[in-house]
């Protein structure tokens, strides 16, 4: 073989497919959480994807509207991600509520992975992980018990801390209200809407051992949370 | 899927409960009939709002809570079917 064909293989070796591009978003050299989903899909969702928000980005620029952008993402986030997870139930649970919402102590439960400032629930034994730590984490965190967090409903903005490998938590850093709605909880709870705002509001990483919390550590749980008076809750996950 | 384990389990401990997600989830968390479930069109990772989008924040809460008081049978999934939108707003810290 001739120089310049070693050249030529050693670039041809080099060269990134699309398969490996659009997998380098969940994970790898690109790893940007909110498209993750370009893994998950097809290749084809993943080109369809890619081509109308370049096209859609093309009429951003002259009208200005983001809607059909956010359109777009919801729409291909929503097919990469259809159908049953692992686990499917037939049984449907159902309590009723006794009360009007109005006069009931309601509680707030996350899956987000917020926790107040001062109480890091230092997962494996570690104090102050950082997000970009956690994101290189996740296999870990899918087999390991999750912790609960406790936040006082009087835990202040500047005092809520966020931090998950499993999702893109720039909007929830920004505003936690996006996902751990603690402000509006509180003024509902001032106007009356709801009886009262159970405090603690409860937070935990999701990314975690599923068969533990289904078994053992959800039932925990809602022991603590009925034996704190909820007696009703709004659950939010990523 | 971990809501639908905690919800679960709050339905079997006499808390009824309500799920509040982006719509992205549907199919993986409906499978696992958490009791009453309330949809947003809305990304990953935004299931009330876009930041500081207030007004929408307690909109959401809003039919959430409803949904505590007028679901009538576990396994039940109502879409919010109002648009996700996009700042600035009101409340939204100056970035400059």
């Amino acid at each position: 073989m001739s120089t310049d064909n070693r050249n030529s293989a050693n670039e041809e070796a080099a060269k990134e497919t699309f398969d490996e591009f659009r997998s380098s978003f969940s994970y790898g050299s690109r790893t940007d959480l909110l498209f993750k989903f370009l893994k998950s899909g097809s290749e084809q969702l993943a080109d369809d994807f890619l081509t109308e928000i370049l096209d859609l980005t093309g009429d951003l620029i002259d009208n200005g509207d983001t809607a059909p952008i956010v359109e777009a993402i919801v729409r291909a986030q929503s097919e990469a991600y259809s159908g049953p997870g692992n686990f499917e139930y037939d049984s449907k649970p159902f309590a009723i509520l006794d009360q009007p919402v109005s006069e009931s102590k309601i509680a707030l439960l996350t899956t987000t992975g917020h926790f107040a400032h001062g109480d890091d629930p230092k997962p494996f034994g570690m104090d102050g992980l950082t997000q970009e730590q956690v994101v290189k984490m996740t296999s870990e965190f899918g087999k390991a018990d999750p912790v609960l967090s406790e936040i006082p409903t009087t835990t202040s903005v500047n005092e809520t801390m966020v931090r998950h490998g499993g999702y893109d938590i720039r909007a929830t850093a920004a505003d936690r209200n996006v996902s751990l709605p603690i402000d509006r909880m509180n003024e509902l709870a001032d106007e009356g809407v709801i009886g009262e705002f159970v405090s603690p509001a409860y937070s935990f990483v999701g990314l975690a051992s599923q068969l533990r919390l289904r078994k053992e550590i959800a039932p925990a749980w809602a022991a603590k949370a009925k034996a704190g008076g909820a007696q009703a809750a709004v659950l939010i996950p990523i | 899927m971990s809501v639908g384990h905690v919800a679960r389990a709050f339905e079997e401990a006499g808390i009824p409960s309500v799920v509040i997600m982006s719509k992205v989830f549907k199919d993986r968390t409906a499978a696992m009939n958490p009791a009453r479930i309330l949809l947003t069109p809305h990304p990953m990772g935004r299931p009330l709002s876009a930041p500081f989008d207030v007004e929408k924040q307690r909109e959401v809460l809003k039919a959430g809570l409803n949904l505590l008081e007028t679901a009538t049978d576990g396994g039940t999934v109502v879409e919010y079917d109002q648009p996700y939108r996009t700042g600035p707003f009101v409340d939204q810290p100056d970035r400059r």
